[in-house]
């Protein structure tokens, strides 16, 4: 089953733009997790700080843009693992073993598949 | 042949032909549905031709059947090509099986039940739902919730497990304290429903039975793991002193009071065996401590025994020592302390627990108005009381706190 893996963390602890000394030392203990899972993931990226994020949004059919990621918060979505594993269990081990810098959650999402085409 | 006859086979197989199912499909709603669909068919077929001769693999068979018909289906709607009919099964067929063929996959489905990705408040009524076979009106009764909530809950729970992809295993090594304590807790989240109901006559009476079996069956399957075992102990603790808890009025017998020589001394020595098997391996966990408690009680043979009030006290401390402080501790130990040291110097310990972190706690207010009021502090104890009283106690203690409160009463006036 594929799975998203979606890190939320307080990104102000990176520093501005995400490009202080404690986003080095995450990069490398995500770099670290990348080589371990080697064809277990699927793909995945860090997101950049979410002063970077537009939000397309529609409401009653209407389409805004904003500045800004779709939601405030205290923790935001800074990034995602996409891994193909046998079950829920498999991918909950994974998910305790990305890094979080201090406080955070990664969230656990089944994928929906793709239809064959 | 009559329904009794079905009745019986699915309460005593039920709960294994369904878990079986469950875990060869891997999906709890064709395993469920299979099972519904053989019940509805053996109340056609049996009055007629005969119960078999072992009815729970008959069960098992016709549900089985069942779940591939319904499999078969589902392939067929997603292509939309008509497929031949299954060959109808012969009688021989359905006579030939033994129940020891069924494989009893219970443990696993326990772990799907209360796999901590299932919502805390559905994990119990799942496992009394799948495991234990109780219907939804029955786990609606228990958990005091109507039954389409109840319902919808157990919907969503199964609709979770198999859309997030929860494996029906039994966790590996790395991860089983952690998922062995969440079974644990739900057991005893269960066990807790059945024994509020201290007359054992209410919605749950068969419930505490369905209780023993579960936690019977989990120490059975985990001989090696303590806290199992101490589970299975304190459930038949608890389950002993049932027909001594109430008095003839239907108000609460504190243990204390409790006369020994009407607690289930069969059901004791059940525990004590238990227990013993437990603290053989490692005594130190909080279940075995628990178990341990109620041993101490459940050893006393007669009111004309002294209660074993020091040696509770003691395991407290020790408890206390080993688990880290812990305020729910501390004010059981204060109880015991009244009774070895004294009232006043039990109510100075609880005085320093954390009153606002307890005020909707109902055991501290109770702890507190028997102290107080044993001290002589009259207008303070009835304040505790009316504290409790306002937490909406089950009926049976409410009872006795209302005694209580009015034996203040009288004092007062005595007094006065």
């Amino acid at each position: 089953m594929l799975y998203a893996l979606l890190i939320y963390e307080d990104e102000t602890i990176y520093g501005p733009n995400k490009s202080g000394p404690a986003m080095d030392a995450i990069r490398a203990r995500h770099m670290a997790l990348v080589q371990e899972l080697g064809p277990v993931r699927i793909g995945g990226n860090g997101l950049k700080a979410t002063a970077t994020a537009t939000t397309v949004r529609t409401e009653h059919g209407t389409v805004s843009l904003h500045d800004g990621p779709y939601a405030e918060s205290k923790e935001q979505l800074g990034g995602f693992y996409l891994i193909d594993v046998p079950d829920l269990d498999a991918a909950l081990a994974i998910a305790r073993k990305v890094p979080i810098s201090r406080d955070g959650a990664v969230e656990v999402r089944p994928v929906i598949p793709t239809p064959p085409q | 042949m009559t329904n009794t006859a079905l009745d019986r086979a699915v309460r005593v197989a039920g709960a294994r032909v369904a878990a079986a199912l469950a875990a060869r499909y891997r999906d709890l709603d064709l395993a469920e549905d299979g099972f519904a669909e053989a019940c509805a068919r053996a109340a056609e077929v049996w009055p007629r031709d005969g119960t078999p001769d072992d009815p729970a693999a008959w069960l098992y068979r016709t549900a089985d059947r069942a779940v591939l018909d319904a499999l078969r289906r589902r392939r067929t709607r997603a292509r939309l090509v008509p497929e031949p009919p299954p060959p109808e099964p012969t009688v021989e067929d359905l006579m030939a099986d033994d129940i020891n063929l069924i494989p009893d996959e219970r443990l696993r489905l326990i772990f799907v039940c209360c796999h901590p990705a299932v919502a805390p408040d559905a994990r119990a009524a799942l496992t009394l739902r799948l495991v234990c076979g109780l219907t939804t009106i029955e786990i609606a009764r228990a958990f005091l919730v109507a039954e389409p909530t109840l319902a919808q809950r157990l919907t969503r729970a199964k609709r979770k497990i198999a859309e997030a992809g929860v494996p029906f295993e039994i966790p590996g090594p790395e991860a089983w304290p952690e998922r062995l304590d969440a079974v644990l807790a739900t057991l005893e989240i269960a066990y807790a429903k059945a024994h509020e109901d201290a007359a054992g006559a209410g919605p749950h009476a068969g419930y505490a039975e369905e209780m023993l079996e579960l936690t019977r069956v989990l120490a059975e399957l985990l001989p090696r793991e303590p806290e199992a075992l101490a589970l299975a102990a304190i459930v038949r603790y608890a389950e002993a002193r049932r027909p001594a808890r109430l008095d003839g009025d239907g108000a609460m017998v504190p243990l204390s009071d409790q006369d020994p020589t009407a607690w289930r001394r069969p059901l004791i020595d059940a525990a004590q065996r238990y227990l013993r098997q437990a603290a053989a391996l490692d005594g130190g966990g909080r279940r075995c401590r628990q178990a341990a408690l109620h041993g101490l009680w459940c050893a006393r043979r007669s009111l004309a025994e002294p209660p074993p009030w020091g040696r509770v006290l003691a395991l407290y401390d020790e408890a206390l020592r080993a688990l880290g402080d812990d305020p729910v501790l501390r004010l059981n130990r204060a109880v015991a302390l009244a009774e070895v040291a004294g009232p006043q110097a039990a109510l100075d310990q609880v005085m320093l627990l954390d009153a606002d972190r307890f005020a909707s706690f109902a055991p501290y207010h109770a702890v507190r108005a028997d102290l107080l009021r044993r001290t002589g502090r009259t207008e303070d104890a009835r304040a505790a009381y009316a504290a409790v009283l306002a937490l909406g106690p089950a009926p049976a203690e409410r009872l006795w706190l209302e005694r209580r409160l009015a034996g203040l009463e009288n004092c007062a006036i005595l007094a006065g």
